[in-house]
């Protein structure tokens, strides 16, 4: 029982850090705090859907179709939502409740045009495989296998490259990066395409595992955060371990408790990281002026 | 004796000493200068005494009293008062109200209070404002009473923050470089306020990078440089210091 | 006629809640996602106390408030010292912790089958329980609210948060304790924040804990942000187009079905026109920026 729960949070912990890490790109070169992160995943998958289960276009070529719409929709969401915005000189709130705004609409758009009922993407049951005591369903592999060959060859990718590194610089260091010649704002679109992308992966996967309905996006979106917070701020492993580690441990409470207190014991636990380790397990204490107010 | 007083204070960040065994005595009714380049501790020791950093070591006495580990709200409450760098008005908020908030004990502060006891607030009130015009008055900015801060000038929102600590019965007055990009006109007038404020006995400390100011109006000079004291004394001994004068070729 | 002042009474709860939200974001500048907390935890406790406990309406009134207050502090007290971004986290949290209690608590509060057959509020013999007296009783109730929040707004206490709000660092460098001062700005907005939940249960007759979830905290916040904060003005102008915006709607013929969802995507063009172009809102004082 214990074995297959934890199972399955190992699978709910991968969609999680595929979302954190999405998340955590934009916030942490940005630091806007992107509500509207949820309606990227939301919309993405409902595109999925649209392609796939009603316009039949095989899956792999309507999932190549949303990832590119996904990235591109990201980017577009930046330069039109926070870069005005940004330019005027606006706080991080004003940005945060566009962010919200935006995600307000995207949602509600989509539940006007494909209704509020639950739909389901792949009918018919699944094949399940067998490790010992525990049983997958294919997505669910599906779910493991494209994590565990996404997450590390991106954050391979964050490390050597060209773009990783101007990222990495411009999470740490926005102001060294323009005098090496680096306009912040290219950088910009490549978090937000990747991002976007990471959380498009996250919603189609799951959507494939479990079905879709116009209000996920607002979970996923904290479950998310939660997963950066745990993990860590500053650096891009950190989001990913939080993610799994979540994973696991909603597992744990289910196992101990019951499903329902499932979301309460996980904001505890945030709100518990904000107060006694808010740089999260993997992070380091930033030197900021000790105000002490 | 020394009213506020330093004592072998010490403060790094990342490595790097930013003050380096700092001994300084403050006295009552005294202008004190702190001079030095850039860098060289000064808005540190301010941020020390006020409590928005702690030292790693060392002792700040306040009559006597340790005042490491307070917060800046109870070290301010003390009466340590702090004119900032670049000013901080309340820029919303109307010039009365922006002495009017400085006020110590104010039972309107009570929600419980302001709500039951109004008639008291309103009395309180009535009678801080009349307060308040007084010093808007010292200050030269009686005019101005119902403008918004924001749109003083720079020189204005000084004498305004000055008006503020006075409202907030500082005994102890950190002006940090009070008259950097102030016009003339108004230099002369915030050191005659410095003046008549050391005269009543306060305790005050300006950082200053004018030299004219500080021949024209300290008492008593420390000079820094690197995190500590190099010099002090007098004001002419310490300007006529060859040493002094080697670190501020390069100003 | 009836629904005329249905509706009025639903603009006098709403207004006293977004007057609530108001001291925290306009005055004091915090940002808060957990203001349906307080308005369920008003409904429940007042609601628990007079059908489980037999108190009578206004011990249960008063009651809720105290009982709102105190556990404003459970949040208060350990977030208010965390910086802006961590500490509307830290309220999203409690918002959901919150929710989490009210609809699995099963055996205190019934969750999601909800608490039917509240009563009317009873003064000794009288019993408001008509759309219309309801319609007097919160209009009484609101008008009272309006003259403590423009008290407390223009009192010392106000003056000071506002200043807490422009420059943290100089209040404190002034002697301003900021840290109590921001949890009592909390407490009482929490404290008002009951009184509309007491009398949103006293209207319904029921309540089940999806009325108090995290997006009846966007919408309180919506009001504020669309209507202005920083004044009285703001909330109250918020508040009225809010409420009304899904009756002109419904008045334009467009069915029900797409109503509730185009209702929220103009809810969501407001907000970010709002902030591009006008964050002070319609009617308010203090722009965000």
């Amino acid at each position: 029982m214990l074995a297959q729960l934890l199972a399955n949070g190992l699978v709910t912990g991968c969609s999680y850090s595929l979302l954190a890490l999405g998340f955590a790109l934009i916030y942490f070169t940005t630091r806007t705090f992107h509500f509207a992160h949820g309606a990227v995943y939301t919309l993405s998958v409902y595109l999925l859907y649209t392609f796939f289960n009603l316009w039949k276009f095989p899956l792999w070529v309507a999932i190549l179709i949303v990832l590119v719409i996904s990235a591109i929709f990201g980017v577009l969401m930046d330069e039109t939502l926070y870069v005005p915005l940004v330019k005027k000189g606006s706080s991080q709130l004003i940005q945060m409740l566009s962010s919200l705004g935006f995600y307000i609409i995207i949602i509600n758009f989509i539940a006007m045009l494909y209704g509020n009922e639950t739909k389901v993407l792949l009918t018919g049951v699944q094949p399940t495989y067998h490790f010992g005591s525990i049983i997958y369903t294919r997505t669910q592999l599906l779910i493991l296998i494209t994590t565990a060959v996404l997450v590390p060859s991106f954050l391979l990718f964050l490390k050597k490259s060209k773009v990783g590194m101007m990222i990495r610089a411009m999470r740490d260091n926005p102001i060294l990066l323009q005098s090496l010649g680096v306009s912040p704002r290219q950088v910009r679109w490549f978090a937000f395409a990747f991002g976007s992308v990471l959380a498009a992966v996250a919603s189609s996967l799951n959507g494939l595992d479990v079905g879709i309905d116009p209000n996920i996006g607002m979970p996923a979106l904290l479950n998310g955060v939660v997963g950066v917070i745990i993990g860590g701020v500053g650096f891009f492993e950190g989001p990913v371990l939080g993610g799994l580690l979540l994973g696991l441990l909603q597992s744990l409470i289910i196992w101990k408790t019951s499903a329902r207190w499932q979301e309460m014991v996980t904001f505890i636990i945030l709100i518990l990281f904000l107060l006694f380790r808010p740089q999260g397990l993997l992070g380091y204490k930033r030197r900021t002026e000790e105000t002490g107010l | 004796m020394n009213n506020l007083e330093l004592i072998d204070v010490s403060k790094s960040f990342d490595g790097l000493k930013a003050v380096d065994q700092v001994s300084i005595g403050l006295q009552k009714g005294k202008i004190t200068a702190l001079i030095g380049p850039n860098g060289a501790g000064k808005t540190t020791i301010f941020n020390l005494i006020s409590g928005f950093i702690k030292p790693d070591s060392g002792q700040i006495l306040y009559r006597g009293q340790n005042m490491v580990g307070l917060s800046p709200w109870e070290i301010a409450s003390l009466g340590i008062g702090r004119l900032f760098q670049d000013v901080r008005v309340f820029s919303r908020l109307t010039v009365l109200d922006n002495v009017l908030v400085a006020f110590k004990g104010q039972k309107g502060e009570k929600v419980m209070v302001a709500i039951l006891g109004r008639g008291k607030v309103l009395s309180e009130e009535a009678r801080n404002k009349e307060k308040a015009l007084e010093l808007l008055r010292f200050v030269g900015l009686a005019e101005k009473a119902s403008d918004l801060a924001e749109n003083l000038s720079y020189g204005q929102q000084k004498l305004l923050s000055i008006a503020r600590l006075l409202a907030a019965e500082a005994d102890v007055l950190l002006l940090d470089e009070p008259t950097a990009g102030v016009n003339p006109a108004m230099i002369g007038q915030i050191l005659k306020v410095a003046r008549t404020l050391a005269e009543q006995g306060k305790t005050v400390v300006i950082i200053e990078h004018n030299m004219n100011v500080v021949v024209e109006v300290a008492d008593w000079v420390y000079f820094m440089d690197d995190g500590q004291i190099v010099s002090f004394g007098l004001p002419k001994d310490v300007l006529g210091d060859p040493e002094v004068r080697r670190a501020y070729i390069g100003l | 006629m009836n629904y005329l002042f249905h509706l009025l009474v639903m603009i006098n709860i709403y207004a006293i809640l977004a007057l609530s939200l108001n001291l925290l974001v306009g005055y004091s500048g915090l940002m808060s996602m957990c203001q349906a907390s307080f308005y369920g935890l008003g409904a429940y406790i007042s609601t628990l106390l007079i059908m489980k406990a037999g108190f009578g309406f206004i011990p249960a009134f008063f009651l809720a408030i105290i009982g709102s207050v105190l556990l404003s502090y459970l949040i208060s007290f350990p977030s208010l010292r965390l910086r802006g971004d961590y500490f509307v986290l830290a309220t999203l949290g409690f918002q959901i912790i919150t929710f989490a209690i009210l609809y699995n608590w099963v055996g205190l509060t019934r969750g999601p089958y909800g608490i039917p057959g509240i009563p009317s509020p009873r003064f000794f013999t009288f019993s408001v329980d008509t759309v219309f007296s309801y319609f007097i009783f919160t209009l009484f109730i609101a008008a009272c609210c309006a003259l403590l929040f423009y008290w407390i707004g223009n009192s010392p206490f106000g003056r000071s948060l506002k200043a807490i709000r422009e420059d943290e660092i100089a209040a404190a460098a002034l002697g301003k304790n900021i840290v109590r001062f921001k949890i009592t700005a909390f407490a009482v907005s929490a404290g008002f924040a009951a009184i509309s939940g007491v009398l949103f249960a006293g209207y319904m007759r029921y309540i089940d804990p999806t009325s108090f979830t995290l997006n009846e905290s966007i919408f309180i916040l919506s009001i504020i942000i669309i209507g202005g904060t920083g004044n009285l003005s703001g909330p109250v102008v918020g508040t009225i187009l809010m409420i009304l915006l899904p009756e002109i709607l419904r008045f334009l013929k467009i069915p029900d079905s797409v109503a509730a969802n185009l209702r929220q995507i103009i809810y969501g063009l407001l907000i970010i026109i709002i902030m591009r172009y006008l964050p002070q809102g319609i009617s308010g004082e203090y722009k965000f920026e």
